[in-house]
């Protein structure tokens, strides 16, 4: 059966078949010689994705090596805009299975947006089980959200040791965008943000490793390519002693104020508390709006580190500082004596001591064990403020410890020449009256007033304090170990410091002493109790409760300062904290000795 | 039963070999293309076989009788055929927002697929008279045709199985043309076919339909949707390049980035897998083998069966030329199996009826 019509039919046939494979093969030439490569490496990178693997930060140990700050797994979720197929789907439905709002994931998705579309944005920490299982279930629905598991910071003690722990926290966009500073950054990195997390971060990090893996079009990982192992963080050891700190915390807890103990014979700081605090766990596992606002916006502070930036008149307690001086420089000596008469006239003011009655004729001895305020009004018009102010310096009043802390305020110590410079106005002989009691124009932080307390306790002698022991890396290799630094080291005249310390030996021990009722058993603890005038004349505050303390009265292994604003008499708010700290330590003294053989401290 | 052995003698081997080559490869690329289920290859592989062996006892029934007999009853065969498209309407399984099979002795079959050989057969039985005078189709002629298409086309469309409903859209065309068209009756249709896209868009086209057409053009205008898809395609066949990335080690498809990568988009697996020698390779066996139904339709004894085998070969060369372009962003996404290739029972046996009228009509050219 064949005719010129089918012959014909067939021709145009073979021309469409002929077009047909042209087309197609210019087609395949096209896509697969001519751009073969590029959609390899298209393909590629579908497939394949870098993830970090967030090295585990170093762990923080006391001095007899009890955890105060480590790390354990959390699930953290994340979203990859490149996987996401309908926007709305993915971010709505993440919202509903999290219970949150939209605007909150757009709002972490916005942050991200310098960055790659494969780079995922971490939009919620430390998830909770049954939300980890949730999600899961849901996360066909969800392209894009991957859960990962992450080393996520834990801090046992929570509010006992957040003022010198600190916290760590999410890396914030303005610190991202100092690119030099945080090169090694990207969004979603802890970083830490607060006390020795942040003074230590470099040690603590580590450097995170990597792991490229295969996913599929919905981002779960179907295989590992291969992995560059994270390298975690050194570890602190510090000076703190566990028992110590929250001994000093639980008896400041209801309060406001905060205890400083030094190791007088190395500067190794053995207690920082400082309250009120707050929970530093909250910002480890990113801080809610809510959570946030309610501890800025508290009127009490929590977020001031009082022990080291809380300005306080020193009160009784800058008499030590007065008396030695004065003694040093033959002004007074052991047998000069004043006469108190409850108060003190100078210029036309009277400047009143605080009891009513007066002491009588006392000597230096007296004048610190019953903190009479004539006394030193004299002592201190005849040292004039320049020279209390030279000293003090050299002990380390008015200028910062340079404890390893971020953020210490210097504290001030006034001077003429301070007084020249700051209102340009001379120095009145009463201003020196008041500062002679650590009144007036000086304000003190409590870390500065445990350097005087140590001052004493060691002989005319201390130390920088220093929070960190000793810097050990994951292999318990020690990579830096801070020797103590002499701050300050004052060959005093024979005797004088002996006169000083006697007095503050009876503050505590010996009838009509300030702080009798904080005596101790069996250990000798020596002491001075401030009661320093807050607010103004017009603003009547409650009076700050100072003490500071070493123990035992020779060869003394602790320091201290304690502060309680609004405490009202140092004798009976603050000295009985000093009291509960020595006897804390001295139950246990056995441990501290051994503990001292490894340190070397 | 008696077989007259010169039927055996006239098989048409090259035809046979020429498909048995091209479903061969189809089972070999099926294995990679399902191996990323959780079910795994095996439970497709078997069910693909089963289909395979159930078209080779058709292929049996089709040959014992001859085509001129079965052409006799073509229109209760249309009947059947047009009650199971109606059938799925009524008590069809839906999948994936779509109701296209229904559930027949424990199988689901797709009566849309099985409907595109019986729509030849009763086409091919109409118009065979007219072939024979060799009278070109007036516009009067074509209208009768139409309206048998149309009626199986709408119902398609409505399942809906666009893909399927251009297949017989355009199969009819072909078979209208190769019986022989006047010039008017061409002008008319060209006319209607260049109005009709405009309808279609306004009237028809539902929104989804609209998108494809829409990202087809611009494959960024939706870029999450069947853009992403056609551009993961666009990756897959690309990434082959020239060798292709070997046997099983295709990643686009196995990490779920083309959906229905074992259907309507199983050519991208192969290109991945097979680069641009092994496509090469498909579309030589693909073109030789439409050839060899021309030859079969130029070689048949009357016109009848000239007719029948044109439009198959039509069938497979619009299904293999729309889905192969499909997959490289020459057309728009739609929904079109590539015969023996893609898995799914009843589009296999669908091909396998068509092979075995083929085969029908090839064996019997001699005969009068």
């Amino acid at each position: 059966m064949k005719d010129e019509n089918l012959s014909s039919k067939y021709k145009w046939c073979t021309l469409v078949l002929v077009i047909t494979m042209t087309v197609l093969l210019i087609r395949l030439w096209d896509l697969q010689i001519m751009r073969g490569s590029e959609m390899r490496k298209l393909s590629e990178q579908n497939r394949i994705r870098v993830k970090k693997i967030v090295a585990p930060r170093g762990i923080i140990y006391d001095r007899t090596g009890k955890v105060l700050a480590d790390t354990r797994p959390s699930f953290n979720i994340y979203l990859t805009p490149e996987d996401i197929r309908d926007f709305s789907q993915t971010v709505d439905g993440l919202a509903r299975l999290l219970a949150c709002d939209r605007e909150e994931i757009i709002e972490k998705m916005k942050a991200a947006g310098g960055m790659p579309p494969s780079f995922p944005i971490k939009i919620k920490s430390d998830i909770p089980m049954d939300e980890v299982a949730r999600v899961e279930a849901h996360r066909v629905y969800i392209p894009g959200v991957s859960i990962q598991i992450e080393p996520k910071r834990n801090y046992p003690y929570g509010a006992a040791f957040a003022h010198v722990i600190g916290y760590v926290s999410e890396i914030s966009d303005e610190e991202l965008k100092d690119k030099k500073k945080y090169k090694d950054y990207s969004p979603g990195d802890y970083i830490g943000k607060y006390g020795l997390e942040r003074s230590y971060e470099n040690d603590l990090r580590g450097v995170d490793g990597e792991k490229r893996v295969e996913v599929d079009a919905i981002g779960r990982e179907v295989r590992t390519l291969d992995v560059v192992d994270p390298i975690p963080g050194h570890s602190l050891h510090l000076n703190l002693d566990l028992d110590l700190q929250l001994t000093a915390d639980k008896a400041l807890e209801t309060r406001k104020g905060a205890a400083v103990a030094l190791n007088p014979k190395t500067g190794g700081v053995l207690v920082l508390a400082s309250r009120p605090g707050f929970d530093p766990n909250l910002f480890a596992s990113g801080i809610s709006k809510q959570d946030w606002q309610k501890i800025a916006l508290d009127k009490a502070h929590p977020l001031q580190n009082r022990a080291i930036q809380g300005g306080y008149p020193p009160g009784s307690t800058f008499k030590i500082l007065t008396a030695m001086r004065a003694l040093d420089l033959g002004i007074i000596n052991e047998r000069t004596t004043f006469t108190c008469g409850g108060g003190f006239a100078y210029g036309n003011r009277v400047f009143r001591c605080w009891k009513k009655g007066g002491h009588g004729t006392v000597s230096v001895h007296r004048a610190i064990v019953e903190s009479c305020d004539v006394f030193f009004y004299n002592v201190g018009l005849r040292l004039g403020v320049d020279r209390i102010h030279e000293f003090g310096t050299i002990v380390g009043l008015g200028r910062a410890t340079g404890i390893d802390l971020p953020n210490e305020q210097k504290g001030l110590l006034p001077s003429t020449e301070w007084k020249r410079k700051r209102y340009n106005q001379p120095w009145y002989e009463g201003e020196t009256v008041s500062v002679a009691i650590g009144q007036g124009a000086v304000w003190l932080t409590p870390v500065q007033l445990a350097q005087l307390s140590s001052f004493v306790a060691a002989d005319g002698k201390n130390f920088k304090p220093q929070i960190v022991n000793r810097i050990v890396s994951t292999e318990g290799k020690t990579v830096r170990t801070f020797e103590p630094v002499v701050n300050a080291d004052v060959k005093f005249k024979p005797g004088v410091l002996k006169i000083v310390r006697d007095g503050m030996r009876g503050v505590v021990n010996e009838p009509g002493g300030t702080a009798g009722a904080s005596r101790v058993q069996n250990v000798l603890m020596c002491g001075k109790t401030g009661t320093a005038q807050a607010g103004s004349d017009k603003v009547k505050l409650g009076d700050h409760a100072w003490f500071i303390a070493y123990a035992p009265a020779e060869d003394a292994s602790i320091a201290m300062a304690i502060l309680v604003e609004h405490g009202l008499h140092g004798s009976s708010a603050a000295a009985p904290i000093a009291k509960g700290l020595t006897e804390a330590l001295f139950k246990v003294k056995t441990v501290i000795k051994e503990a001292k053989a490894n340190e070397n401290r | 039963m008696r077989i007259d052995k010169r039927r055996y003698y006239h098989l048409d081997w090259y035809l046979i070999i020429n498909g048995l080559m091209i479903f061969g490869i189809g089972l070999l690329n099926l294995v990679s293309a399902t191996s990323s289920f959780s079910s795994g290859s095996y439970n497709f592989i078997i069910k693909q076989l089963i289909a395979f062996a159930a078209g080779l006892v058709l292929i049996a029934v089709i040959m014992y009788y001859d085509y001129r007999i079965i052409a006799n009853q073509s229109r209760w065969i249309y009947v059947g055929g047009l009650l199971l498209v109606i059938l799925v309407l009524i008590i069809g399984l839906a999948a994936g927002g779509a109701k296209r099979w229904i559930s027949l002795f424990g199988f689901s079959i797709q009566p849309s697929e099985i409907m595109k050989p019986i729509l030849v057969i009763f086409l091919a039985n109409m118009l065979h008279e007219k072939k024979r005078q060799n009278l070109p189709l007036s516009l009067k002629d074509i209208g009768k045709p139409l309206l048998w298409t149309l009626i199986p086309f709408v119902l398609i469309v409505k399942q809906p199985d666009l893909g399927t409903g251009i297949v017989i859209i355009l199969v009819c065309f072909a078979i209208l043309w190769y019986v022989g068209l006047k010039r008017s009756t061409y002008a008319v249709i060209f006319g209607v076919g260049a109005i009709s896209p405009f309808f279609a868009w306004n009237y028809l086209m539902k929104p989804y339909q609209k998108m494809r057409v829409l990202s087809f053009i611009n494959i960024d205008a939706d870029p999450a949707g069947f853009g992403y898809h056609a551009k993961q395609a666009i990756i897959a066949v690309g990434s082959g390049r020239f060798l292709g990335k070997g046997f099983m080690n295709g990643t686009q498809h196995k990490l779920q980035f083309i959906p229905e990568h074992h259907t309507d988009f199983i050519f991208t697996v192969f290109s991945e897998e097979w680069g641009f020698i092994g496509s090469v390779v498909l579309f030589a066996l693909f073109i030789s083998f439409i050839n060899r139904c021309l030859k079969i339709a130029m070689n048949a004894h009357d016109e009848l069966g000239s007719i029948m085998a044109f439009g198959i070969a039509a069938i497979i060369w619009v299904q293999f030329t729309i889905n192969v372009m499909m997959a490289i962003h020459l057309a728009p996404v739609v929904g079109i199996p590539l015969p023996f290739i893609s898995y799914g029972g009843s589009s296999l046996i669908s091909m396998m009826i068509s092979v075995g009228l083929l085969l029908n009509i090839s064996t019997r050219r001699y005969m009068f």
